[in-house]
This record gives structure tokens, C-alpha cells and sequence, in this order.
């Protein structure tokens, strides 16, 4: 049934997020044509110059519109399809209440991989000059590479490959965050859309001080032994995986244990 | 063989205000029952719980002589009072979608009662009226073969010319061996097709009877009777 659940799905989010890669696209082709026709050139007219930086700006401006409306999409997505009336048809399906979260949460991360591919390479486009987009590409993987692995890791390709693994977790954990405090919200009698954005800020506050006592514990622990790096991938797989776990035990209590749909 | 479904104290509480309140009641198989009462009497809270839709404060509901889960919910077809499908999809998608779930969907069913009602399968469910749309849910669930068809308020938002047609539907398309529980307060609309009456109030059960023998031993019909016993 899981694959049932992801393929209606897929089939309920495609088209929102067609069209934001789309609007990605065609900025990404109306700037690179600014910039390759040197629009910004002082020997250019004014008029092109405006045009110019409209264009470029019209870009950035889509790029956070996409982050934005792909994020309230999904998580708006999740919350009519699973806590409102289209819920009641949701929950009476014989499926298992695990498939259920986990059809939501993998079909959401594809999509935002995919938003972020696109977005990563409009960039890339946009920055290759004379069309080095392969090198402007393998250029910016070793920039992100030497951030996430510390300068004493000896063997790279391993740790290449788990920092992909840390941040599927970390994608896991954001997303199942939202949908543990839609869940949360959804167990008072009312204002259960006000409740879930206070439990959102709430155990984000609380993370944020669990970050500060690790980096603590982490410094302290360093001066004698610089295994552990607060930026690296072991850190990010580990804060992953327990705030995935933790946040999807919410998620399935609530769905299958205190279920109320009024 | 056991009833098709069994109450035990079953409670269901709302913060102080009671819903349902110690509620003993067995549903027999292979009738039809009219759960009725009026307004927030407590008969949709009851049918969520049997859904697994609602979790009971107390006490139990079996279907089959199980807790509501995924058996349960593969030999129960559940009609509820609100729209519930997502309005961007065909009524084609619809019925694909329900026939990937259900086991026990026919098909040929579905087609059939909706060539008969002139209902396109490419027109999309936003683009119905709310009767319609009322109507292709009632299509899905009566295209099912389960054990237990529980329909609240299928009349209730549509005009008296469909009531004909949905009760006919209903009568018409069930599985016979199976019985359905059909929540309403438009009692004289249904009494005709009902074999069983469960009369709800304020979370309680009032009275449970044979239609017939309602009719035998009060010398009217069940919706005076309803009216007597519902009085403000």
C-alpha cells in the first residue's frame, strides 16, 4: 500500500511543483541572456541597464518565492490531506498508519531535492561563464565538500557519501518537525492551526538550546581530542536521526493513538 | 454468528460536555438501521469512533468482533456527512483511487450508476454541484461489497427529488448479506426502508427496536413517534 499512498501522492503535488521549476527556469534563461548579452555593460543604454537589473532581480526574488511557496505548499498539502475533511477519507483507507506518514514524508523530500537540484543548477548557469558549466559545477562541489568535511578526514569518498546520508536526515527531520507539530495542534478542541505554529516555535526554541550545550560539551571535549566537528557530517547525522526518530513517534502517536477529527 | 457491531460503555467526552455517555447496543447483520436523532444527539460522533476517525474516552466499539483498524476498515463502507474527496481530482481518478484501496470495489458498479445519473467520469469534482458531488460519493461507497455500509446524513444537503433516487440507490446496490446504519433526522423519508430504529439523545441510547414492532405497539409511524419522544 506504500506504493500505492506515494503514487496518488506524487499525483496530488506534481503540478505545483512543475510550475515553480518552470518559473525557475525561465528567469534562469532571461538572466543568462541579460548577463551574456553584457546588458550591464556602462557602454549599453540606461534602459538596458534597468532591464538588466529588474531581470536579475526578478530572479532572486523567484528563487525565495519558490522556497517559500514549495514550503507552504507541502506542509499546507499535509495538513488538508490528513487533519481536514479530505482526512476523513485519508484515515478510513486499510492502510497502515506508518505508510501513511512515510508516503508523505518521502514524496515531500523528493520534491524538495529536486527544487533544490534546480535551483542549485540555475545557479550554476547562471555564474559558468563562456558555458563552463561542467567546471563552474565541479568547482563549486569541492567548495561545498571542504565545508562539510573536516581538513583531517583521510578518507573523502566516505564522507562524501554519509554527509549525503546527514542531510537526507536532516531533510527528514524538518519535514517530520512540521507534521509532529500539525499533529500536536490537532489535539486540542480549537484554534488547532494557532497551537501547531506555537508548538513549531517552541521545540524549535528547544533545539536551539540542546545546539548550545552540545557546542559546549563539543569544545570542551576538542581540547583534548578533534574527532568530533560541530559543522561536520557526524554531528548532522546524528542530530538527524534522533530528531527524525523523535519527531516521527509524535507523528504516528498522535495519528494512531488520539486520531480526532472533529 | 456474532453482531456486526458491539458497543461496550462506550464514552466519548468533549472537555465537560458529554457526546456519547455509556452507550450498550449491538447491531444485528443483514439489516437496515436507522440511527436516529436530532442535531449534535451524538450520532456522527458515534459513527467516527466505529471509523477509527475519533478515539473513545471510554469503553469499546467492535466491527466484526474487532477493534476499528485496517480489517475493520476493509469491510466497512463509510459514507460521512462532509466532502471528502479532493476536489481537483476526476471522478475517473476517484474511482481508480478507490478501486486501488478497496479489495471489494466493483467496478462495472460504479460505471453503471454513474452513466445512469449522467455523470462524466473526465469532469472534475470542483466543477460538480454540491448534490452531485454528494452523489458521486455515494457512488463510491455503495460500489463497495463490505459487511457494514454506515451512510450519515446521505440526504441531508440534497433536494426531496434526490432523496428518491439515493435511497433507491441505496436500497438497490448494498450487499444483502450486509447491513447498513443510516444516521438522519429526516425521519419520514426513511422509515419505509428501515428494519431496525436506534433512537440517540443527548449521547444516550433511548430506545432500540424493530421498525415493525414500533409501528405495532405505538399505533403510528415511527416519525410521530420520533416527534413525541424528541419534543422540545
Amino acid at each position: 500500500m506504500l506504493g500505492k499512498l506515494m503514487k496518488y501522492e506524487c499525483k496530488a503535488t506534481w503540478k505545483f511543483i512543475l510550475i515553480a521549476n518552470l518559473m525557475i527556469a525561465v528567469m534562469t534563461i532571461m538572466a543568462n541572456i541579460t548577463v551574456k548579452l553584457d546588458f550591464f555593460s556602462y557602454e549599453k543604454p540606461d534602459v538596458f541597464q534597468f532591464i538588466a537589473i529588474m531581470v536579475i532581480m526578478t530572479y532572486v526574488l523567484s528563487m525565495f518565492a519558490m522556497i517559500i511557496g514549495v514550503a507552504i505548499f507541502l506542509v499546507y498539502r499535509f495538513y488538508t490531506s490528513t487533519y481536514s475533511d479530505q482526512g476523513y477519507l485519508l484515515h478510513t483507507l486499510p492502510v497502515d498508519k506508518h505508510h501513511i506518514i512515510i508516503s508523505k514524508i518521502l514524496v515531500s523530500a523528493l520534491w524538495i531535492i529536486l527544487c533544490e537540484f534546480v535551483m542549485y543548477m540555475s545557479m550554476v548557469i547562471l555564474i559558468a561563464s563562456n558555458g563552463e558549466v561542467f567546471e563552474t559545477m565541479r568547482d563549486s562541489m569541492d567548495s561545498i565538500i571542504s565545508f562539510t568535511i573536516s581538513e583531517n578526514t583521510t578518507v573523502k569518498g566516505f564522507a562524501v557519501v554519509m554527509s549525503l546520508v546527514a542531510f537526507l536526515f536532516g531533510l527528514f527531520a524538518k519535514l517530520l518537525k512540521v507534521t509532529a507539530c500539525i499533529s500536536l495542534g490537532q489535539l486540542s478542541a480549537n484554534h488547532k492551526l494557532l497551537l501547531s505554529v506555537l508548538y513549531y516555535f517552541g521545540i524549535y526554541t528547544i533545539q536551539k538550546m540542546f545546539s548550545v550545550i552540545y557546542l559546549v560539551f563539543i569544545t570542551a571535549v576538542n581540547r583534548h581530542n578533534s574527532f568530533f566537528d560541530m559543522y561536520g557530517w557526524e554531528s548532522m547525522l546524528v542530530s538527524g536521526i534522533i530528531y527524525s526518530v523523535v519527531f516521527y513517534l509524535i507523528t504516528w502517536y498522535v495519528m494512531d493513538k488520539k486520531l480526532n477529527l472533529e | 454468528m456474532a453482531p456486526i457491531v458491539q458497543c461496550m460503555g462506550l464514552t466519548k467526552t468533549y472537555g465537560r460536555k458529554i457526546a456519547l455517555n455509556q452507550i450498550y447496543l449491538n447491531m444485528e447483520r443483514s439489516r437496515i438501521i436507522g440511527l436516529l436523532g436530532p442535531n449534535g444527539s451524538g450520532k456522527t460522533t458515534l459513527i467516527k469512533i466505529m471509523n477509527g476517525l475519533l478515539k473513545p474516552t471510554a469503553g469499546e466499539v467492535l466491527i466484526n468482533g474487532q477493534r476499528p483498524g485496517i480489517d475493520t476498515k476493509l469491510r466497512i463502507s463509510y459514507l460521512p456527512e462532509r466532502t471528502y474527496l479532493n476536489p481537483g481530482m476526476k471522478v475517473i481518478e476517484i474511482v481508480r483511487y478507490f478501486q486501488d484501496f478497496y479489495p471489494d470495489f466493483r467496478m462495472d458498479r460504479a460505471y453503471d450508476m454513474l452513466s445512469r445519473l449522467q455523470i462524466q467520469p473526465d469532469e472534475r469534482l470542483k466543477n460538480l454541484s454540491k448534490g452531485t458531488k454528494e452523489k458521486v460519493q455515494l457512488i463510491l461507497v455503495m460500489s463497495r461489497d463490505a459487511d457494514l455500509y454506515i451512510l450519515d446524513e446521505p440526504i441531508a444537503g440534497v433536494d426531496p427529488a434526490s432523496r428518491d433516487y439515493i435511497l433507491h440507490t441505496i436500497v438497490s446496490n448494498y450487499n444483502r448479506n450486509a447491513s447498513i446504519l443510516l444516521s438522519t433526522h429526516l425521519i419520514s423519508d426513511v422509515e419505509n426502508i428501515l428494519d431496525d430504529v436506534i433512537f440517540i439523545k443527548y449521547g444516550s441510547i433511548v430506545l432500540q427496536a424493530s421498525a415493525e414492532q414500533i409501528r405495532q405497539n405505538e399505533h403510528k409511524s415511527i416519525d410521530r413517534f420520533f416527534r413525541e419522544v424528541f419534543a422540545c
